[in-house]
């Protein structure tokens, strides 16, 4: 009787591997992509790895205001804000570009973002993405009539290469080698290109809010002070809602990352936020 | 004890030449019902596998597989809700237990979000010489799966959630 109930123990197990055995059947290796690397399409300033899926319309509000050292008589900067109004839209879930304006320069800038290499689990250790951006600066009809206006001479160009690592779910690192180009600069001796190299990440207190950061560091003919970002990532539904707090009030790459005048220990801190809100166009 | 050991003997031989049927491409999707907004998703690569010896059935999915019509809605199931960075995939273990005018009831464990509870689902269950078609719907509630939903969200999200089940099983030859 004893061994007659081990032996149906035993047949027991024994059935219950079969069904393991069964799911083995199942089992495909096929790889698992690592998602979601930054809740937001950018860090800070900078670009991140993240891109509107395809078919969603991602629509862009961007405050920055004036440094908080200004005192009471400008409210500590907010008398002073600057905006930027972008909109980015997903073609594939690899390419996004993006169009948008920014109110203290005057310009308006192109973008194209496109993914080229995704992080895979075990396997493949970051994303990459390549981001291409154009800036032009506006004009009015008499710059126009000068005898040495030129067009080109109003644009810049931005191009950069994404490349982050999502280490565990909390925490994503970035480094991003850029390039600026400017058309026209200030002196002849000034060089046309600038290299410079972001190092940038988040960290995930809570399911739905990040703390960012993000530095750029000047490689080539420093003029300006480099540029030092931080960011709270807050994430409610359809929005996602950032903070920042930055010794650069510029809101595109050629202005923020060598016209940078500010400096963290001399107060010059710019508070700003991004509101952004997705539309589903394309299902 | 001899009888026994012949009976064993006898019942492993029928598992080897057990006829075991599977499926890759089964549809599997869910639909929550609310006031504000419905949410649905629908994962096209539900794989099953049905043992007719043993009248073992196994399903099996990725979370990541599941696709919603609002991107956004996706990223939060999988980042939020899911987890699936964590718990990468569900699958269910169960048993037929009878079968009656194509009718199966099956009895087994359900694994979501990593916690495993023990489910009766009863579904069209149509066997032919070398096919297997299944075909069921079922409720679960999400709160026996440790899926928290957060009192501030956009979209509302219904406590219980409609899970439909499809998929065609091959005899593996």
């Amino acid at each position: 009787m004893k061994k007659t109930i081990i032996l149906s123990i035993f047949f027991c197990s024994f059935s219950v591997k079969a069904q393991d055995h069964l799911l083995n059947l199942l089992s495909q290796d096929k790889p698992i992509y690592i998602s979601y690397l930054f809740k937001g399409t950018k860090v800070v300033n900078g670009q991140s790895v993240e891109l509107p899926s395809k078919g969603v319309l991602q629509f862009t509000i961007q405050h920055r205001f004036g440094t908080l050292n200004s005192g009471f008589y400008n409210l500590y900067g907010l008398d002073n804000s600057q905006v930027r109004l972008g909109f980015d839209y997903g073609i594939k879930d690899f390419l996004a570009v993006g169009l948008g304006r920014s109110s203290t320069t005057k310009t308006i800038d192109a973008n194209s973002k496109l993914r080229i290499k995704r992080q895979i689990k075990d396997g493949f250790p970051v994303t990459i993405v390549a981001n291409f951006a154009t800036y032009v600066k506006q004009w009015q009809y008499t710059d126009n009539q000068l005898d040495n206006f030129l067009f080109t001479n109003q644009l810049s160009f931005a191009q950069q290469l994404l490349i982050a690592s999502k280490i565990n779910r909390d925490l994503t690192l970035q480094i991003s080698p850029t390039l600026i180009h400017y058309n026209l600069v200030e002196t002849l001796d000034e060089p046309n290109d600038k290299y410079s190299l972001a190092i940038g990440g988040r960290y995930k207190i809570t399911k739905r809010i990040s703390v960012n950061a993000e530095y750029f560091h000047q490689l080539n003919d420093k003029i300006n002070n480099n540029v030092l970002s931080f960011g709270f990532d807050i994430e409610t539904g359809g929005h996602v809602f950032q903070l920042h707090l930055s010794n650069s009030s510029a809101m595109i790459m050629p202005a923020f990352i060598t016209k940078n005048t500010g400096n963290w220990l001399d107060g010059d801190i710019y508070f700003g936020f991004n509101i952004s809100r997705v539309f589903t166009l394309y299902k | 004890m001899n009888k026994l050991a012949i009976f064993l003997f006898l019942m492993l031989s029928v598992q080897v030449n057990a006829q075991i049927f599977t499926g890759k491409n089964g549809e599997i999707n869910f639909f929550s019902e609310t006031p504000i907004e419905d949410i649905s998703a629908v994962n096209n690569k539900l794989s099953a596998v049905f043992d007719a010896s043993t009248n073992d059935l196994v399903f099996q999915l990725n979370i990541t597989d599941f696709k919603f019509p609002i991107a956004l809605m996706q990223e939060h199931f999988n980042e939020n809700y899911l987890e699936s960075d964590l718990y990468p995939k569900s699958k269910f273990i169960g048993r037929v237990v009878n079968i009656m005018d194509e009718q199966a009831t099956v009895w087994g464990d359900l694994t979501i979000h990593g916690i495993t509870n023990s489910i009766k689902v009863v579904g069209s269950f149509i066997k032919s010489k070398n096919s297997v078609s299944i075909n069921s719907q079922f409720i679960i509630k999400l709160k026996d799966y440790n899926i928290k939903i957060p009192k501030i969200v956009m979209y509302k999200i219904a406590e219980e959630i409609e899970v439909k089940v499809n998929i065609e099983l091959i005899e593996l030859k």
